[in-house]
């Protein structure tokens, strides 16, 4: 086994010794993790725990899980943002959003020392607001509406995932219970009534409107009596109204509405106030009354197809990696899992004591959350995390939490398959988190064609040689555990090449070499698998010369953080004549950049990772 | 490959076992319109079809509905294009956890490869890349069409070999319809001057096309981002038309005029009509089937190229 050490921090060498220690053979290593992150019900507090997937029914394993401890102002409702590399945590009581890096962010671009398991930390700064609640995360931007503050902010989920909370304020005409939410280049938000309410009466809602971001009406409004329940899945936003599900898609001119109108079949009286968006195909699940699901399609009829539940609802998730699955715990303590084409309950097992729906909405219940091929449960009575499997729906193990566990949010590694396709063509995409951070299922993993990397690239060793690179080093120090000298060194060595230029046209890979081009042509020749010393792992993408100078190597090997198709914005890149001894090289790799980008740029592309 | 024959087998043996389900048609999914349409040719009346992305729709930005995983899940053949064109077929085919044979009909086929990297489509006013090594557009030339058939006919006769006869037939006969239409194309394009062989596309879908008919197609390329699609791009195809004398600019079915109107505006040239490249029309408009698709692209782009 490969084992790179170098820029590993302490906290990825510590998670090799005890989360990966069975990562003798990568064939069969499917290194997950999860990092579940749970408030307490009565104290101010964030506990997270690291869960490990032992998928090869390993007997009795003990739990040293890593645990951590945070603080906050009051009772939480937790959020994983920006691509799970925050978790916000919304203290809707106590006027406060605290943020979290949880740590699993890393991004492993290469083979290199940007491998980071880090610790979870809180973010310093803490935004205050009358009353926030909602949270959205779509189109990389988080917003959270301030019920009583009569505005939304704004975040930018990269940003937040560096640490930087800069909220970027969207007014609104008055202050009421709903939701902003960025759509093409609409911000959607819910709009109030100006009826005057007495004391703390809810403010009556009366739909949707299209806005620029400074709060400038953009469209007309789209009426939704009482809108609650936001989702996104494919082209669609759907929430749940007095009326039936109001669903909007951006069009050419502007935003496109449709009111879902309840049909006469469902039970009366009954609405809609919580929705599901699947990311995989365009559907919705959503409550239907305390006692009903819907399966809600936003184009296709039936709109409407009823799941009517045994028992009224506690809490429902999604599984993003079986999508046509959902689940759903209801008050008799029973776990049910509902199939969305079918639009039924296909299994359903006793998970936890019962907890009765009747009193406060916010009384002390269970909350779900998907883990992969688990479903984690809150159980706050019994002061656990019941980890369930999402096939068998059989307990796989518990975890004790201190206090009343309440509710949830868990990012890591899901086996979402959704990479650089999708609805989200803003920007480029990044593909399934977890795999930007090395974390994938051997299955996730796909050949690359040679046009993945096309393009005029240029070497960043001479901007490391001239000083241009001197920020990065900064800004590594002061994360990491090393001096601005040490970082310097480890990538003088790590860019050091004098190929400054690399042209990669069909099969055609040109190299520059001290200004003289050297050809050859290339051939894909499979990829291979590395396994780190931090137990995450990088794919090489490996061509072989058919033709070409004799000077041009017999190999080359790309590494990006990618591991399906989809282009490179920049690359590290192996070459030679030996195959098998390229896989061994952990300590050059020369690092390419779009001949395009200024120094500049990639300083600050650098500085963004 | 392996995997789709062993599908196959599975397949047979099911249908037999159900003994009367023979009486029964091939429930067939076809991933858009123009497959759609090989595949009614070949299965005629044997087939039950899906078509999941249809007329003047962009397969690239389509997202898939329960009623096609639906569809999936009750299908016993699933033609795809392959090369990367239907992005959301993978997650599709998860989704409906269907056993039925998935084909990729231009495996075998001898395809280009995407110069770029990928290409441009224009959605909404913004240019979008769609990624891939090989460019995905086969069916722009008749000769791959034929490729095409002739594996939608040997995935039919390996899933229902009763009805293996019937299909061969059908191809067969389709296929010398397919060799009139090459035929026909090859005579207009020859009819034309010899300095008048290049027209302006929005989205560089007609690469096989040219590859087989010797029309040049000049597209926005090389775009960076969404954002910048791009006056500098748009910049580099004004100065492009010029230097080739590109005698039309086309619209394409499944994207906006936006961007067309601006290169029409700013390169003095008209726009010639609209071009159909990656789906059909609707039954009443001028490219329902494939055939009619091919006669309508080649005498819109020879008229506009022949008179002057």
């Amino acid at each position: 086994m490969l084992r790179y050490l170098a820029g590993a921090t302490a906290m990825a060498l510590i998670m090799s010794g005890a989360a990966f220690a069975q990562d003798h053979d990568h064939d069969h290593d499917n290194v997950t993790l999860y990092r579940v992150f749970v408030g307490d019900h009565a104290e101010p507090r964030v506990t997270v725990i690291d869960l490990q997937n032992h998928d090869h029914g390993e007997e009795g394993h003990d739990h040293d899980d890593e645990t951590w401890t945070f603080d906050t102002t009051g009772q939480v409702k937790l959020f994983g943002v920006a691509n799970g590399a925050v978790v916000a945590a919304v203290q809707s009581d106590d006027d406060a959003v605290h943020f979290f890096k949880s740590g699993i962010e890393l991004h492993n671009h290469g083979d290199h020392s940007d491998i980071e398991i880090a610790d979870p930390e809180a973010i310093p700064t803490v935004l205050t607001g009358p009353r926030p609640f909602h949270l959205v995360d779509h189109g990389g931007k988080v917003v959270i509406n301030y019920d009583k503050g009569g505005y939304a902010e704004i975040l930018d989920g990269h940003h937040l995932s560096h640490g930087e909370v800069e909220p970027v304020k969207f007014p609104q005409s008055r202050a009421h219970h709903g939701f902003v939410a960025p759509l093409g280049s609409a911000w959607l938000s819910t709009v109030a009534s100006d009826t005057p309410v007495e004391g703390d009466a809810s403010v009556p809602r009366l739909g949707l409107q299209a806005f620029i971001e400074d709060g400038k009406p953009a469209g007309d409004l789209a009426t939704c009596t009482a809108i609650h329940g936001e989702a996104f899945s494919g082209a669609y936003l759907a929430a749940g109204c007095r009326e039936g599900v109001l669903t909007a898609t951006a069009a050419a001119d502007g935003v496109s509405y449709k009111m879902l109108e309840y049909p006469a079949e469902l039970p009366t009286g009954e609405t809609t106030g919580t929705l599901l968006g699947s990311t995989a195909i365009q559907v919705f699940l959503g409550n239907y009354g305390p006692k009903g699901l819907v399966v809600v399609d936003p184009v296709d009829a039936p709109s409407f197809r009823y799941i009517e539940l045994p028992f009224r609802r506690v809490d429902f998730a999604l599984d993003p990696a079986k999508p046509a699955n959902g689940y759903v715990l209801t008050e008799d303590g029973t776990l049910h899992r509902v199939d969305l084409l079918k639009a039924e309950i296909t299994a359903s097992a006793k998970v936890t004591e019962a907890y009765s729906m009747d009193g406060h909405w916010n009384d002390p219940r269970p909350r779900i959350a998907m883990a992969g091929d688990n479903i984690v449960m809150t159980d706050p009575n019994a002061g656990l995390l019941r980890v369930i499997s999402a096939e068998t729906l059989e307990e796989q193990e518990t975890i004790q939490v201190e206090g009343k566990p309440y509710n949830l949010a868990v990012v890591g590694g899901s086996g979402v398959v959704h990479e650089g396709e999708g609805h989200d063509h803003a920007g480029h995409s990044h593909g399934d988190p977890k795999i930007y951070t090395g974390i994938f299922e051997d299955s996730q993993i796909a050949d690359r064609p040679l046009s993945d990397y096309a393009g005029d690239w240029q070497s960043v060793y001479p901007f490391l040689q001239d000083g241009t690179l001197d920020p990065v080093w900064d800004h590594k120090a002061a994360k990491g555990s090393k001096s601005v000298e040490e970082y310097r060194a480890e990538y003088e060595t790590g860019y050091r090449t004098d190929v400054e230029r690399i042209t990669i046209e069909g099969d055609l890979i040109t190299f520059y070499q001290n200004g003289e081009p050297i050809e050859g042509r290339y051939a894909y020749d499979g990829y291979e698998v590395l396994t780190y010393a931090a137990g995450n792992r990088g794919v090489r993408f490996i061509f072989s010369k058919t033709e070409g100078d004799e000077a041009a190597p017999q190999f080359v090997q790309f590494s990006d953080h990618g591991i399906a198709p989809a282009k490179a914005d920049h690359y590290h890149l192996y070459w030679g004549n030996d195959r098998a001894a390229l896989l061994e090289e952990v300590t050059n790799w020369p690092t390419y950049y779009p001949s395009t980008l200024k120094a500049d740029d990639i300083v600050k592309e650098m500085l963004a990772h | 490959m392996t995997r789709w024959l062993i599908h196959t087998v599975a397949c047979i043996v099911i249908t037999f076992g159900a003994g009367a389900a023979q009486a029964e048609n091939l429930n067939v999914v076809a991933s858009f319109s123009i497959i759609g349409d090989f595949a009614t040719e070949v299965g005629g009346d044997r087939i039950n079809l899906k078509v999941l992305v249809g007329p003047d729709s962009d397969s690239h930005v389509y997202e898939p509905r329960p009623a096609d995983a639906m569809a999936l899940m009750r299908a016993n053949v699933v033609l795809t294009n392959g090369l990367e064109f239907e992005g959301f077929m993978d997650r599709l085919i998860a989704a409906s956890g269907t056993e039925a044979t998935v084909a990729t009909l231009t495996d075998g086929m001898d395809t280009m490869e995407e110069p770029g990297g990928g290409h441009y489509h224009y959605v909404n006013g913004e240019a979008i890349f769609h990624a891939g090594a090989h460019d995905p557009h086969a069916w722009q030339s008749v000769a791959n069409a034929k490729v095409y058939v002739a594996n939608i006919a040997d995935v039919f006769c390996d899933a229902d070999a009763e009805g293996c006869q019937t299909y061969r037939a059908n191809a067969e006969r389709y296929t010398a319809k397919l060799d009139a239409l090459d035929a026909a194309i090859r005579a207009d394009v020859a009819a034309l001057p010899n300095d008048r062989r290049t027209v302006v596309v929005a989205h560089n879908a007609f690469r096989y096309f040219e590859q087989a008919y010797g029309i040049h197609f000049l597209s926005p390329q090389g775009v960076s981002t969404e954002s910048e699609a791009a006056a500098a791009d748009v910049a580099g195809l004004i100065r492009q038309i010029r230097d080739t004398g590109a005698g039309a600019i086309f619209a394409e079915n499944i994207s906006d005029t936006r961007l067309l109107e601006r290169i029409a505006a700013e390169s003095g040239l008209r726009l010639a009509g609209t071009l159909y490249s990656d789906a059909l029309s609707a039954p009443g408009g001028p490219a329902p089937t494939y055939l009619a698709m091919m006669r309508h692209n080649a005498g819109a782009i020879t008229a506009s190229l022949s008179s002057h």
